[in-house]
């Protein structure tokens, strides 16, 4: 079973060091992942001579909150990915919106980690700087343990 | 995003408790009007979808699984940036 393992580094606006439990509280536990169409299309695809277009690369949150797994909208649509339903998101500031579900796979960059969601929510993440948000969807197959004290976390898929 | 498959949502509705008969707990793939077949598994499913419409959209739902709430604090509530750390200043002060 691999097993991610981060330390979390960042600097302040002036260049100065913060301490990797700063980091880890500011930033939450966040990895730099690669997105591409889901595995089993990928592969119908390349039977059928179907280019594929070039994965998406960004960072992804693991957010324990959240039921599902999102994606980034505007990533998707470069991404060409196919809909596969669509499903109501409640939201506290404004009327519920519908939002596609699509099939997705996410690899961990510089790691043998890939993880399969089939039924990512497109979201707008970009301006949260992200492109995957992980949900408990993805999360009910791992284990997580969130080091706050070292600012670290590990993720076992 | 505008939402699509709206045509494959209604069809489903219309035809769910019949394929539940027919096909309990199986994975279905529909295209506009059109039942593409019913699958063991979720892959299986996207597969050939897949096969069959390249990289259209399709709509794929396990016969029998109700349609889950979907719920995202982080994003319905505007909390991913939140930091009550560093309040926002008051106007004025």
């Amino acid at each position: 079973m691999p097993i991610l393992n981060i330390q979390l580094a960042a600097q302040d606006p002036s260049g100065n060091q913060i301490p990797p439990l700063v980091a880890l509280q500011q930033r939450g536990p966040v990895v730099q992942v690669s997105v591409s169409v889901e595995q089993n299309i990928a592969q119908q695809l390349l039977a059928q001579g179907v280019p594929l277009p070039a994965p998406e690369r960004g960072f992804a949150l693991i957010d324990t909150g959240a039921t599902s797994t999102c994606m980034d909208e505007a990533a998707a649509a470069r991404l060409n990915l196919p809909a596969i339903d669509v499903v109501t998101i409640a939201s506290a500031s404004h009327a519920s919106t519908q939002q596609n579900v699509h099939p997705i796979q996410i690899e961990v960059v510089g790691l043998p980690i890939t993880i399969s969601a089939p039924r990512a929510i497109a979201a707008p993440l970009a301006a949260q700087g992200l492109v995957v948000l992980i949900g408990r969807d993805v999360l009910q197959h791992c284990t997580l343990f969130h080091n706050g004290p070292a600012g670290s976390f590990s993720l076992s898929v | 995003m505008a939402a699509l498959l709206e045509r494959e949502r209604t069809f489903y509705t219309a035809h769910e408790a019949e394929w539940m008969t027919a096909h309990p707990g199986r994975f279905v793939v529909v295209k506009g009007e059109r039942l593409l077949g019913a699958f063991d598994s979720m892959e299986e499913a996207l597969a050939a979808g897949a096969a069959a419409f390249g990289l259209q959209s399709f709509l794929v739902r396990r016969l029998g699984e109700k349609q889950a709430e979907v719920n995202i604090p982080a994003l319905t509530l505007g909390l991913l940036r939140a930091d009550p750390q560093h309040p926002a200043g008051r106007s004025g002060s």
